[in-house]
């Protein structure tokens, strides 16, 4: 069982802190990013030909002779999409970093739907596998639950790229974008990073790991099989591979932390053995200290 | 090339699963990763799997065969034909006498020589079987034919130096006994060549004779020994070695010569095969001992003791110096003395000693009696130092005499120092425990318990009858074996009569007349014995005579038990004759199993080994008292027989006999070793062998050894990197 019976109390227990502790800080509580027609004044700018009379700021033109447009934050409901990578990688480790990853989009997505927010779940492994469609509504917790316990590891391969493409070519409103994934992405994991920075998404990153995929226990001759694609290397591991093999991992690591943390981008990084609810508050208070 | 155990050959069929494995281990564990992403950025750089890392495995399968062929050949032992050809069978005769202990090579002649044995084996041939036989009193075999050097060290480290004379002759022929007929037998002789001048006897008569008159030959010979040994306690002015084999010895080197390396002497005489190798360690070092030394008791002094010792300054100095004697650790005396080279000095000593006990000489204050002479080498054997001699104690006896009245009869037991007299002239009421009983003419008509002397019974008694009187009696018929009638002739004796004794019980006679009348005679009773003589002291001149105190002196002297005058002392190495009525009964001799009935001669006369006995040496090592004959006694010293004695509360020994035992050999004591024996002492050079003296299983399992490096080094690079 994906999910066990107590695993909504750990949910409300978890919305309740994050309303507490991060009041104002957390997702429909966030204004968005858009500006338009909101009545919250957000600052001025130059007028130019064609824009609506209605938005200068008489006073100032009065008082200065300066032609300034007033600006609105436009206050709309704020979409939340969790890209859930469902590659075969994912069902690599004990727990299986999938598990985990299931656990954490349920969680964000109850703590969402809770504070009235709208959430989509994307299952993406080469692509998009399946979507949970946009929905609102505590309520709808349940079913979504039911459908990340239907959803398997499939797919060849990893392509974050792809994934972000087919989101936005279904014309997804801009909003907060959570991937959850091991970013083991031949394709580089940047390019789907970079189109939801172009679209103006909020993103952040949740990237899990498995301990033995940090430290593997491996020496001598071995069949090295790819989960994800069924390839099979035959190599002799020695301990200079493997320290070669865990540079490698560090650097990868590291990359994502260093891309995240350049372009703004939240980003949690966790081996697969910590709890979700843990990992959640870690994210939160992450996203609170970022603000 | 054979092999010595072809069998182990089958054991290459393990090759089968090593090839076998090599195979199974070409399909590699298949470990499951969640991406290769970043192996294949390790092995971008070089592909996996190359070509020398498929030739490692090749080489890792090749280097494992020949691990385990090299392996099996080494357990099939094989030998090329000129190993078994030259194999040795050797025995090594290694001289543990007195003279071992020499100080002149340092630490002493016996660990020098086991050093250089130590030499010998470690250039031991592949094949070379080796023996090791101890020249102590006794040949003895100390391992048999072994190859194995560990062993030989641990069996050569075992044997230790004995007190006592070299039987060299016997052990090197026992050695040739273990050699047998084979075609590269060799006995190496490891002794200081003091014992040599009874060897060259035998070896003169060796060449005379065939082997079926060699036993004859060794009787001779130990005669011949024997005769040396004798003729070495007699005071003389020179060696009697010397004397007796005048034409073998010449004059000792002076210069130190052990282990000299020399040409190999070879002994043909009995088995043309068999080689007789010398090796002589010792240097012309002298020496004085103590080549005698006893003690007794005196014949005319009850108390008294005489003391025999004899010394031999075996170097070519003259010595002086002393000789300090100690009883039970008291000093007695100290006697000086100067000794010219070669001689042989002779004393008496006469002293006097109740309580007797541990008679000990020790020799001290020696030094050279001539001027700019070397003073440390002149006593280099601390063995014969020192001698010890076993004094027999004497017992202070009660005797009370019931008597009317014989002043010779009183006078004869004041006489003697040992005994404390009482004299009534009436039958007392009570009779004392522990006294003798003397019942002169009064007699009780129910004689007492314990030990009773009647002279001139008047009148009956419940162990015999007066009978008629015999006139002039004339005795002619005495029990010499007797000890109650030692020194004793009563033939010359007057009797103008006697009475006549009809015993009621068996008694023993002593001393009887022509006509068959019993005079003196032994009553066994079982409440003590008894002791009869019927001659009227006043009437004879029985108390005028010397006979009559040395037959109340005998009388005592049995009552009291003493076995005899004398304790020798013993040359080391000799058996010791136990003295079984110094030996109570054990509680297990008086235990009668109720369904079985006992053997009366067990009864009267239980078995050594039942009486618990243990002998006692001097070190403290004590071993099982089976028999009459105890020993050999190859520790100088006072060894002691104990008898458990089993109390209620606690047990504990008593010491019923000892033993002085001393070198008292002047042969032993003469270090110097003759020349002919350092000139003819072989060396070690063409006993060892070269460098490729190891078995081939030795080098199989260096070259294994080898290929195990080499394999562990593959896998390093394989694994480790």
């Amino acid at each position: 069982m994906l999910f066990p019976p107590d695993f909504l109390t750990r949910l409300e227990y978890l919305s309740i802190m994050s309303k507490r502790v991060f009041r104002g800080s957390l997702l429909a509580q966030r204004r968005t990013m858009q500006m338009g027609s909101g009545i919250e004044f957000s600052d001025h700018r130059e007028y130019s030909v064609g824009d609506d009379l209605r938005y200068l700021d008489w006073n100032i033109y009065a008082r200065h002779g300066d032609l300034l447009l007033k600006r609105f934050q436009e206050e709309r409901d704020l979409h939340v999409y969790l890209l859930l990578d469902c590659s075969r990688s994912m069902a690599f480790g004990k727990p299986a970093k999938f598990d985990l990853a299931r656990h954490l989009t349920a969680a964000l997505a109850y703590i969402a739907l809770a504070d009235l927010d709208r959430i989509a779940v994307v299952a993406f492994a080469d692509g998009i596998i399946s979507e949970f469609p946009i929905t609102r509504g505590k309520a709808r917790i349940l079913p979504l639950m039911r459908y990340l316990e239907s959803l398997p590891t499939t797919g060849q391969d990893t392509n974050l790229g792809r994934t972000v493409r087919g989101l936005l070519h279904r014309g997804s409103r801009s909003g907060l974008a959570v991937v959850i994934s091991d970013l083991f992405d031949e394709h580089g994991f940047q390019a789907g990073l970079d189109q939801l920075r172009y679209r103006r998404f909020d993103a952040h990153v949740l990237q899990l790991h498995d301990p033995l995929e940090a430290d593997p226990q491996l020496l001598g001759d071995v069949e090295l099989e790819d989960i994800e694609n069924d390839s099979v290397r035959m190599v002799t591991v020695t301990e200079k591979n493997l320290r070669n093999y865990k540079r490698l991992f560090q650097e990868h690591q590291f990359s994502v932390r260093e891309y995240c943390t350049n372009y703004g981008l939240g980003c949690t990084q966790s081996p697969s053995v910590v709890p979700f609810d843990e990992l959640v508050m870690r994210m939160m208070r992450m996203s609170a200290v970022g603000r | 090339m054979s092999f010595a155990v072809p069998a182990a050959l089958m054991l290459a069929a393990i090759a089968l699963p090593i090839i076998a494995f090599y195979i199974l281990k070409v399909r590699l564990r298949r470990m499951k990763v969640s991406t290769n992403l970043f192996w294949k950025q390790v092995y971008e750089e070089k592909p996996p799997r190359s070509l020398w890392q498929n030739l490692r495995h090749i080489l890792s399968l090749l280097a494992q065969l020949l691990l385990l062929l090299l392996l099996v050949l080494a357990a099939a032992d094989p030998y090329f034909a000129w190993q078994a050809l030259q194999a040795r069978r050797i025995v090594i005769v290694l001289d543990t006498s007195a003279s071992m202990r020499a100080t002149d090579i340092s630490p002493s002649r016996f660990e020098a020589a086991r050093a250089s044995i130590h030499r010998f084996l470690n250039g031991l041939r592949f094949r070379d079987e080796v023996a090791i036989v101890s020249a102590g009193h006794q040949p003895e075999v100390v391992l048999g034919m072994a190859s194995h050097t560990p062993t030989l060290r641990r069996a050569l480290d075992s044997v230790q130096p004995s007190d006592t004379a070299a039987a060299l002759e016997s052990a090197i022929e026992l050695a040739k006994q273990l050699i047998g007929d084979h075609p590269n037998g060799q006995v190496l002789v490891y002794s200081d060549g003091c014992a040599q001048r009874i060897a060259a006897v035998e070896t003169t008569l060796l060449t005379a004779i065939d082997d079926e008159k060699l036993a004859g030959a060794n009787e001779n010979l130990s005669q011949a020994a024997n005769s040396a040994s004798t003729s070495t306690s007699s005071s003389s002015e020179t060696a009697p070695t010397t004397e007796s084999n005048s034409e073998l010895v010449e004059e000792p080197a002076d210069e130190f010569v052990g282990e000299l390396v020399g040409e190999s002497k070879r002994d043909d005489q009995q088995n043309a095969t068999v080689q007789v190798i010398h090796h002589t360690l010792a240097t012309a070092a002298g020496n004085v001992g103590i080549t005698q030394f006893q003690a007794r008791r005196s014949l005319i002094d009850p108390v008294g003791y005489e003391v025999l010792v004899a010394l031999f300054n075996a170097s070519d100095l003259p010595i002086k110096g002393r000789l300090d004697l100690e009883l039970e650790e008291i000093p007695v005396d100290v006697i000086p003395f100067e000794l010219k080279p070669n001689e042989t000095w002779t004393r008496s000593v006469e002293k006097t000693s109740l309580e007797g006990g541990v008679l000990r000489a020790t020799l001290s204050q020696l030094a050279a009696n001539a001027p700019e002479s070397d003073s440390e080498q002149i006593n280099t054997l601390p063995t014969d130092d020192r001698a010890w001699a076993i004094i027999p104690p004497r017992q202070v006896q009660d005797v009370l005499i019931v008597s009317p009245g014989n002043l010779f009869l009183r006078k004869v037991f004041e006489a003697n120092p040992l005994v404390n007299v009482t004299v009534v002239n009436q039958l007392p009421d009570s009779w004392p425990a522990q006294s003798i009983v003397v019942l002169h003419r009064l007699i009780p008509p129910i004689l007492p318990q314990g030990q009773l002397l009647v002279i001139d019974p008047e009148n009956d008694s419940n162990a015999w009858s007066i009978g008629k009187m015999i006139e002039n009696p004339i005795v002619t018929e005495q029990d010499e074996d007797s000890p109650l009638m030692t020194h004793i002739r009563l033939d010359n004796v007057l009797l103008p009569e006697a009475q006549e004794i009809k015993f009621g019980d068996v008694a023993t006679t002593l001393a009887a007349t022509v006509t068959g009348e019993t005079v003196y005679a032994l009553l066994n009773r079982s409440d003590g014995p008894c002791l009869v003589l019927s001659v009227d002291l006043e009437r004879s001149d029985l108390a005028f005579r010397t006979t009559f105190p040395i037959m109340i002196t005998n009388a005592l002297s049995w009552f009291a038990g003493q076995p005899g005058e004398l304790q020798p002392s013993v040359a080391g190495g000799q058996l010791a004759k136990l003295n079984t009525a110094a030996i109570s009964p054990t509680e297990t001799d008086n235990r009668t199993d109720e369904t079985v009935a006992p053997d009366p001669s067990e009864v009267n006369d239980p078995p050594i080994r039942q009486r618990g006995l243990q002998l006692l040496s001097p070190a403290g090592a004590e071993t099982a008292v089976l028999s009459q004959q105890v020993g050999p006694l190859d520790e100088i010293g006072i060894w002691d027989i104990v008898q458990a004695q089993s109390d209620k509360e606690e047990s504990q020994s008593q010491t019923v006999q000892r033993f002085a035992v001393n070198l008292a050999n002047a042969a032993e004591s003469d270090l110097r070793p003759e020349e002919a024996a350092l000139a003819s002492s072989g060396g070690e050079g063409a006993l060892t062998s070269a460098w490729f003296s190891r078995p081939v299983w030795f080098y199989l399992i260096v070259t294994a050894t080898a290929f195990c490096a080499l394999e562990w080094f593959l896998y390093q690079r394989r694994v480790i990197s």
